[in-house]
């Protein structure tokens, strides 16, 4: 039971995708424009980590491992597709939010790193926390890169407005040069948090 | 390996033409409602809605699917009627090339006075923060009053966002172009 907590929690922080893997960090930069941007793309994305790593893990043994990549992407790729007709037809609203990053997803470093690295050597339960971890810290990581870049760049958070009308906003946290600087401080402030609690 | 390749492609395959038939039915209601939604709000009074759809051959399809296709986009003309049963006006879909992506516009028209009621922006990718303020209302009202007539170009009797040119330049667009073809029907037909 220990083995899945630990499973589970790593993505969240030790080995956060974003921060500390630095891996799916192309639609990082390009869909955290807003909060609700970011927060929906990482739920969307876990869902199809959890999936994807508990179905590749449930297959492993059947797949020869030459054609173990292709194998892994239809099995992704297929998810999403389902993921992406299941919004439009039941959730409209969001996934008019959304949209063309959905289909993203599939080349997603995360997805498929995450099939290769774990789900394809350990069991399904393992795999499936694995996938939820790595998710979540996605998520999280996500929707903080997009609130402060829609604070900043917009004024508002998550649809409200919270800057008063007129104030200068710093436009450019809306565009990629804001993405970058906004990632790079919170990566270095995660690593002087981790290495603050190495030394005490 | 090529037999096990081809084993998960056909079962992907096979589960998601079952998930698309299912789900494009839904998808096509839902875009439709909206529209029909969204043209309660741009001619307001509205209480019912007739649809004018062009003939095939005005269209110059032979497909009933594809006609079907091309309707959906921008040529069907949505006719408000108030309780009373009196035509309020008129509504089209416009639509253009933005910054991100398509930009798609649904315009009403005063029946009487052939001016530009409302205009609401059906949907978008444009910038978050920038091109997206061609939401704003303060944008929007600059088309209202306006008739055919006008030229709706920007820089001479519309003005444009800073820093979203080609978004506001695609709405100027995709009324200009809705308008034309709307008129051409509308004014002639009914």
């Amino acid at each position: 039971m220990t083995r899945l907590w630990k499973d589970f929690i790593r993505g969240l922080w030790d080995e956060n995708p974003t921060f500390r893997l630095l891996i799916g960090l192309c639609p990082t930069l390009a869909v955290t424009t807003s909060a609700i941007n970011g927060m929906s793309m990482g739920l969307a994305t876990a869902f199809v980590l959890i999936c994807s790593s508990a179905l590749i893990s449930l297959i492993k043994n059947l797949i020869p491992d030459k054609v173990r990549i292709p194998a892994f992407i239809i099995v992704i790729a297929t998810f999403v597709t389902i993921v992406d007709l299941f919004m439009n037809a039941y959730l409209p609203e969001l996934h008019q939010v959304l949209g063309l990053f959905i289909p993203l997803i599939v080349v997603n470093c995360i997805v498929l790193g995450r099939a290769e690295a774990y789900a394809s050597k350990n069991s399904v339960i393992a795999s499936a926390f694995d996938g939820l971890g790595m998710g979540l810290g996605f998520t999280w990581a996500l929707t903080l890169i997009g609130a402060i870049r829609e604070i900043l760049g917009a004024g508002s958070i998550l649809g409200f407005r919270i800057l008063p009308e007129g104030t200068t906003t710093i436009g450019v946290m809306t565009l990629p040069p804001g993405a970058f600087i906004t990632v790079g401080i919170l990566i270095a402030l995660m690593n002087m948090i981790g290495n603050r609690n190495k030394t005490t | 390996m090529v037999v096990v390749l081809s084993v998960i492609a056909m079962i992907s395959a096979g589960i998601l033409a079952q998930v698309y038939s299912v789900t494009s039915v839904i998808i096509e209601e839902n875009q439709a409602r909206a529209l029909e939604s969204s043209v309660f709000e741009v001619l307001t009074g509205t209480t019912q809605v007739n649809i004018i759809r062009r003939s095939a051959d005005e269209l110059g399809v032979d497909d009933p699917k594809e006609m079907r296709e091309k309707e959906q986009k921008t040529s069907l003309i949505y006719q408000g009627l108030n309780d009373a049963g009196q035509i309020i006006g008129f509504a089209f879909v416009g639509e253009a090339n933005g910054y991100g992506g398509a930009v798609r516009v649904l315009v009403g028209v005063d029946e009487t006075s052939k001016e530009i009621l409302n205009v609401k922006v059906l949907e978008h990718t444009e910038t978050p923060g920038l091109g997206s303020k061609i939401e704003d209302a303060s944008f929007r009202d600059q088309f209202v009053g306006k008739t055919v007539e006008d030229p709706l170009k920007l820089g001479q009797d519309i003005d444009l966002i800073a820093g979203a040119t080609v978004s506001c330049r695609a709405v100027a667009e995709a009324v200009r172009k809705g308008f034309d073809d709307a008129t051409a029907i509308y004014g002639g037909g009914n």
